[in-house]
C-alpha cells in the first residue's frame, strides 16, 4: 500500500507541473482546449492527493507499523480519534494535509468562478499549480509520509499533551486558514498577469478571504483555550514564535478585509491591496516555515530538517516574482480617486490598516530578531513578553477605539458637527464607565482601564448602529422591531455581520484586559487539611487520590472552595502519568464563575510522596469573555459569509451583458 | 475638475513617522532582550542570559524549597560542557534528563542561578507549548 | 503489493484521460481561441462596474442618512455629486449601445 501512496503523490506532482506549464502556455496563447486541460489537471491533482491521503489514513487506522510515519506518531493503545489526528501531528502528514486542502480549494475556487471570472481563471490555474507543485515536490522528494520500515510490534505513541479534542480541531482549522489565503493570492497574481485589474478578483475571492480569516481566528482561539485548559501554565498566549506565526497572517488578512472595501466602493488603494494580499500569503507560508525549520528557538518546532531551507527559498521566489509583477503593472494600478479628507471612513480604514500593519510588523520583528542578531552579532537575542505587550497596547488600544469610530463616519468627508452629534452618546457612556471602574479599583492598571473604557465606547456605538438601523427600517414600514431587525441584518449582511464580529473583538479585548491587567496569583505548600487564601477565595486541601485511567495513572488533589463565607464546592487538580510515553502531564483545576466570568485556576505543581502538594493559584477576572468572544466571532463570520443571492444574480447579469461566456 | 492637494500623503507620512518614533522610543528605553546562548558559551557572560541546552542528571532538590539542582550541557555537545544550574519556581511537566530546556538567569560563582519560573521545555516534533511560570 | 500497483496504474490512466479529455472530445474544433474579452467588451465591463459602484454609493448614502450617520446638510452636499456620477456612468453606457 505505501507504493500506492507514493505513486499517487508522484501523479500529483506530474499533474501540478503539467497544469503549471500548460496553463501558462494556454493563457499566453489563448488556447481554449489547453486551458481546459490544465484546469482538469488541477482537479485531477486533488483526486490523486485524496488517494494518497486515504492511504495514509487507512494505514493509521489499521495500526500498520510498517509505515515509518505511523510507527512514529501512534501506538496501539491510542484512542481512534487521536489516531486520526496523528495524520497532521507529524511533519510529513501535515504537509500532505496542506496539499490536500490546497488542491481541494483550488478545484472549488476555479469551479465556482467558472462562469463570470472565466478570463481570470485561465491564469489562476497555473498559480495554484505552482504552489501545489512545490508542496508535491516536498512530499515526493524531501519528506515522504510513505517511508517504510520493518514493521515494529507497537508504535512510539503520541505525546500526552496532544491527546485531547483540541488536536482534532486546532491544526486543521489553522491549515484551512493558511491554505485559504492562497485563493485571494492566486487571483491577485492572475489579475496582475492578465491585466484584469478591476474589482473582479476582489469580489471573486471576498468570501474565501473571509473564510480563511475566520478559520485562522477560531483556530487561534482554540489554540489559546487548549493552552489555557490543557497545558495549564496559567496563561493562554505566550508570544511564542509559532503562535505569532498564525497571528501575523491573521492581522494582515484583517487589514486586507478592510482595505478591500475601500477599493470596492471608491476604486482606491489598488497597489496597497496587492501588497497586502501578498503579505498575508507570504506570512502564511512563513508561518508554515517557522513551525518546521527549527530556525527559531521555539517550543513548538518540528524536528530540524532541510525542509526549512526549501520553504525559505520558495517564499523568496514567491515574494520576488509578485513584487516584480506589481512593479510592472504599476501604471495600470493607479486609481483616479484620491482621499478627500483625513476625517472620513476611507481615512479611518486607512488608519486601521496602518495600525494593524504596524502591530503585525512589530511582531514579525520580534520573531526574526534572534535570527538577525545571531547573523549580525553572532549572538541570538530573544525579545521577551514585555516587548510584545508594549506594542500590543500601543497599537491595539487605538485600533480598539477606531473600531467604534470607523463605522459611524461617512464616506468621503464627515463634518465636525455630525461627528459631535453622532459620538455624543457613546462618549458619555464610555466616560461614565471609566469613572465607575475607577471607583471600583480599576485604576491599578492604566492600560486595563483604558481598554475597558474604549470597549464601552465601541459597544455603545454597535448598539447604537443596530438601534438606528432597526428604527430606520421600521420607518420604512416593517411590522415590528423584530421583523425590522432581522430584515435589516438579512439585507445588509456584510455591515451587520461585521458589527457582530467587532462586538466579538471587543469582548476579546475586555477578557484579555481583565485576565492580564487585573489578575492575581498565590502559591503555597499545603498538607492535608491546610488552607490558602487568594482574593476572596479560601481553598482547603482535603485529599489526594490515585486511579488508573485508559493509558495513564491519574493523581488528583481535591480542594474545597469557599468565598465570602459561602461554600462553592470542590475542585480537583493534579497530574497524569502516561505509561507508554513515559511522560507526566499537568491537569489543572478550573472553576468558572458564571456570573462574573472569572476563573479560579489551580495548578498542583509538585506532589510529594508524603501527600504534601505545592499549589499555584490564579484568579483571572473576565477570562471567560475570551471564549464567549469566539462564539460571537463565529456567529458574525457566518452572517457575513452567508451567500447573498441578489448579489450573485447581479454579478451574473453583469457578466452576461458583456458577453462573458455563461457556461463551459 | 481641479486637483486639490490630497491630504492623504501627509496623513500617511505622519502616521508612519509616529509609528517609527514609538518603535525607536521603545527599543531605546526598554533595551533589547536577553542573548540566547549554549552552556559552553556561558563562561564569558556576566549578564542575564537565556541558556538553551540539554538536561543532565543527577537531578536533586526541590524547586519550591531550596532549589532544584541539575546540570545543562550543549545540545549535541560533550558532557564536558555541562554547567551546574539551580532553579526555583514552576517546573514544566516535560522536564526530565535528556530534555531540551531553556532557562533565563545569570552565572554566579560557577553556578547558573535561574530566574524563578523562567524554565521552558522544548517539545520536539510536536505542536503544543510547554511552559510555566508565566501568567496571562 | 500488486493491488497497490494496479490501483496506482488505474489512477495514472484516469488522470491522463482527464487531462486529454478536451482534446479527445473536440479533435477538430471550429475555434480553439480562448473566450477572452476584447478591448471593447473590457471597456464596457469597466463602465458597468463604474455604474454599479455609483449606484451602490448612492444607496449607501441614503441608508446612512436614514440611520442618522450622515446629517441632512452632509446628505444634501453629497447626494448631488453622487447622482451626477451615476448619471455620467449611465450616459456613457448608453452611448455604447
Amino acid at each position: 500500500m505505501p507504493e500506492l501512496g507514493r505513486a499517487a503523490l508522484v501523479v500529483t506532482l506530474g499533474l501540478s507541473l503539467f497544469a503549471l506549464v500548460a496553463g501558462t502556455a494556454a493563457a499566453l496563447e489563448g488556447r481554449r482546449r489547453l486551458a481546459q486541460s490544465a484546469q482538469n489537471a488541477l482537479v485531477a491533482s486533488f483526486v490523486s492527493t485524496a488517494v494518497a491521503a486515504a492511504v495514509l489514513l487507512s494505514a493509521l487506522l489499521r495500526n500498520d507499523f510498517s509505515f515509518e510515519y505511523v510507527a512514529r506518531t501512534t501506538s496501539r493503545a491510542l484512542p481512534t480519534a487521536y489516531t486520526i489526528s496523528a495524520f497532521w501531528g507529524g511533519q510529513e502528514g501535515s504537509l500532505l494535509l496542506w496539499l490536500l486542502i490546497l488542491t481541494g480549494f483550488a478545484t472549488a475556487a476555479v469551479h465556482l468562478n467558472r462562469r463570470w471570472a472565466r478570463d481570470l481563471i485561465v491564469w489562476v490555474v497555473p498559480v495554484f499549480a505552482a504552489v501545489g507543485s512545490f508542496f508535491a515536490f516536498l512530499l515526493v522528494a524531501v519528506a515522504s509520509p510513505f517511508a517504510t520500515q520493518a514493521a515494529t510490534p507497537d508504535g512510539a505513541g503520541m505525546t500526552p499533551s496532544l491527546q485531547n479534542p483540541y488536536m482534532l480541531a486546532h491544526p486543521p482549522l489553522l491549515y484551512l486558514g493558511y491554505v485559504g489565503l492562497t485563493v485571494p493570492f492566486a487571483f491577485a497574481i492572475a489579475a496582475l498577469l492578465s491585466t484584469q485589474l478591476d474589482e473582479r478578483w476582489l469580489i471573486a475571492t471576498r468570501r474565501w478571504t473571509l473564510f480563511a480569516w475566520a478559520a485562522l481566528g477560531i483556530g487561534q482561539l482554540l489554540g489559546a483555550h487548549w493552552a489555557y485548559v490543557e497545558v495549564g501554565w496559567g496563561g493562554y498566549y505566550a508570544w511564542d514564535p509559532v503562535e505569532n506565526a498564525a497571528l501575523m497572517p491573521w492581522l494582515a488578512a484583517t487589514a486586507f478585509l478592510h482595505s478591500v472595501m475601500i477599493q470596492e466602493k471608491r476604486g482606491m488603494l489598488k497597489v496597497w491591496n496587492m501588497l497586502l494580499v501578498l503579505l498575508a500569503f507570504g506570512l502564511a507560508l512563513f508561518g508554515t516555515f517557522l513551525t518546521r525549520s527549527g530556525v527559531v528557538n521555539s517550543i513548538h518546532s518540528f524536528t530540524q530538517s532541510s525542509i526549512g531551507a526549501w520553504f525559505l527559498a520558495f517564499i523568496v521566489v514567491v515574494v520576488a516574482v509578485s513584487l516584480v509583477l506589481v512593479f510592472l503593472r504599476l501604471p495600470l494600478l493607479r486609481s483616479p480617486t484620491k482621499l478627500e479628507s483625513p476625517v472620513s471612513r476611507e481615512a479611518a480604514f486607512l488608519y486601521n490598516n496602518l495600525l494593524l500593519l504596524a502591530l503585525c510588523l512589530a511582531i514579525l520583528w520580534g520573531v526574526v530578531y534572534p535570527m538577525l542578531s545571531e547573523a549580525v552579532r553572532g549572538e541570538a537575542v530573544v525579545l521577551g513578553r514585555s516587548y510584545y505587550d508594549f506594542f500590543l497596547r500601543i497599537f491595539g488600544l487605538p485600533l480598539l477605539l477606531l473600531m467604534g469610530i470607523g463605522p459611524l463616519i461617512a464616506w468621503r468627508r464627515a463634518s465636525l458637527r455630525t461627528l459631535i452629534t453622532t459620538f455624543r452618546w457613546p462618549t458619555l457612556v464610555a466616560l461614565a464607565t471609566g469613572v465607575l471602574l475607577l471607583f471600583l479599583g480599576a485604576g491599578s492598571s492604566i492600560p486595563g482601564l483604558v481598554a475597558y473604557t474604549f470597549s464601552a465606547f465601541v459597544l455603545a456605538t454597535i448598539v447604537m448602529e443596530f438601534a438606528r438601523g432597526t428604527r430606520a427600517r421600521m420607518a420604512l414600514g416593517a411590522s415590528g422591531w423584530l421583523t425590522a431587525f432581522t430584515s435589516l441584518v438579512a439585507r445588509n449582511r456584510r455591515r451587520y455581520g461585521g458589527y457582530v464580529v467587532h462586538a466579538a473583538i471587543v469582548l476579546l479585548a475586555i477578557g484579555v484586559a481583565g485576565s492580564n491587567a487585573f489578575d492575581s496569583v498565590a502559591e503555597a505548600k499545603l498538607e492535608r487539611g491546610q488552607s490558602m487564601r487568594i482574593g476572596d477565595y479560601t481553598l482547603t486541601y482535603r485529599s489526594l487520590s490515585e486511579r488508573a485511567g485508559a493509558n495513564a495513572t491519574e493523581i488528583r488533589a481535591t480542594l474545597g472552595i469557599r468565598r465570602g463565607g459561602r461554600d462553592l464546592g470542590t475542585l480537583q487538580a493534579g497530574k497524569n502519568a502516561y505509561t507508554v510515553e513515559q511522560q507526566v502531564s499537568n491537569e489543572v483545576g478550573i472553576r468558572s464563575d458564571r456570573l462574573t466570568g472569572e476563573d479560579l485556576f489551580v495548578i498542583a505543581e509538585q506532589i510529594d510522596p508524603n501527600g504534601t502538594v505545592y499549589f499555584r493559584v490564579f484568579v483571572k477576572p473576565l477570562v471567560n469573555l475570551i471564549w464567549l468572544a469566539g462564539l460571537v466571532f463565529l456567529i458574525g463570520s457566518v452572517i457575513t459569509l452567508w451567500p447573498d443571492r441578489r448579489e450573485q444574480r447581479r454579478l451574473v447579469a453583469r457578466a452576461a451583458q458583456v458577453g462573458l461566456p455563461a457556461t463551459r | 475638475m481641479a486637483r486639490k492637494a490630497s491630504p492623504a500623503r501627509l496623513v500617511v507620512a505622519l502616521v508612519v513617522a509616529a509609528v517609527l518614533a514609538v518603535f525607536l522610543l521603545y527599543t531605546s528605553i526598554a533595551g533589547g532582550g536577553n542573548p540566547s546562548i549554549a552552556p559552553s558559551e556561558l563562561a564569558g557572560h556576566a549578564d542575564t542570559v537565556q541558556l538553551a541546552g540539554v538536561v543532565v542528571g543527577p537531578v536533586r532538590g526541590d524547586a519550591h524549597a531550596g532549589g532544584l539542582r541539575f546540570r545543562m550541557k550543549d545540545i549535541g555537545g560533550a558532557a564536558s560542557t555541562a554547567v551546574p544550574i539551580v532553579y526555583t519556581g514552576s517546573v514544566p511537566d516535560l522536564f526530565k534528563v535528556g530534555r531540551h530546556v531553556v532557562v533565563d538567569g545569570r552565572l554566579r560563582s560557577g553556578t547558573f542561578v535561574a530566574e524563578p519560573g523562567s524554565m521552558i521545555t522544548k517539545c520536539p516534533s510536536k505542536y503544543a507549548p510547554k511552559r510555566r511560570g508565566d501568567s496571562g | 503489493m500488486t493491488v497497490a500497483l494496479v490501483l496506482a496504474a488505474g489512477l495514472a490512466v484516469a488522470c491522463v484521460v482527464a487531462v486529454a479529455l478536451p482534446f479527445l472530445r473536440e479533435p477538430e474544433p471550429e475555434s480553439d481561441v480562448l473566450d477572452e474579452l476584447d478591448p471593447e467588451e473590457r471597456k464596457r465591463l469597466e463602465l458597468l462596474e463604474a455604474r454599479d459602484r455609483a449606484l451602490a454609493a448612492l444607496k449607501e448614502l441614503e441608508f446612512d442618512h436614514r440611520t442618522g450617520t450622515v446629517s441632512d446638510e452632509d446628505y444634501r452636499a453629497q447626494v448631488g455629486v453622487l447622482r451626477r456620477e451615476a448619471a455620467a456612468a449611465l450616459r456613457e453606457l448608453g452611448g455604447r449601445g
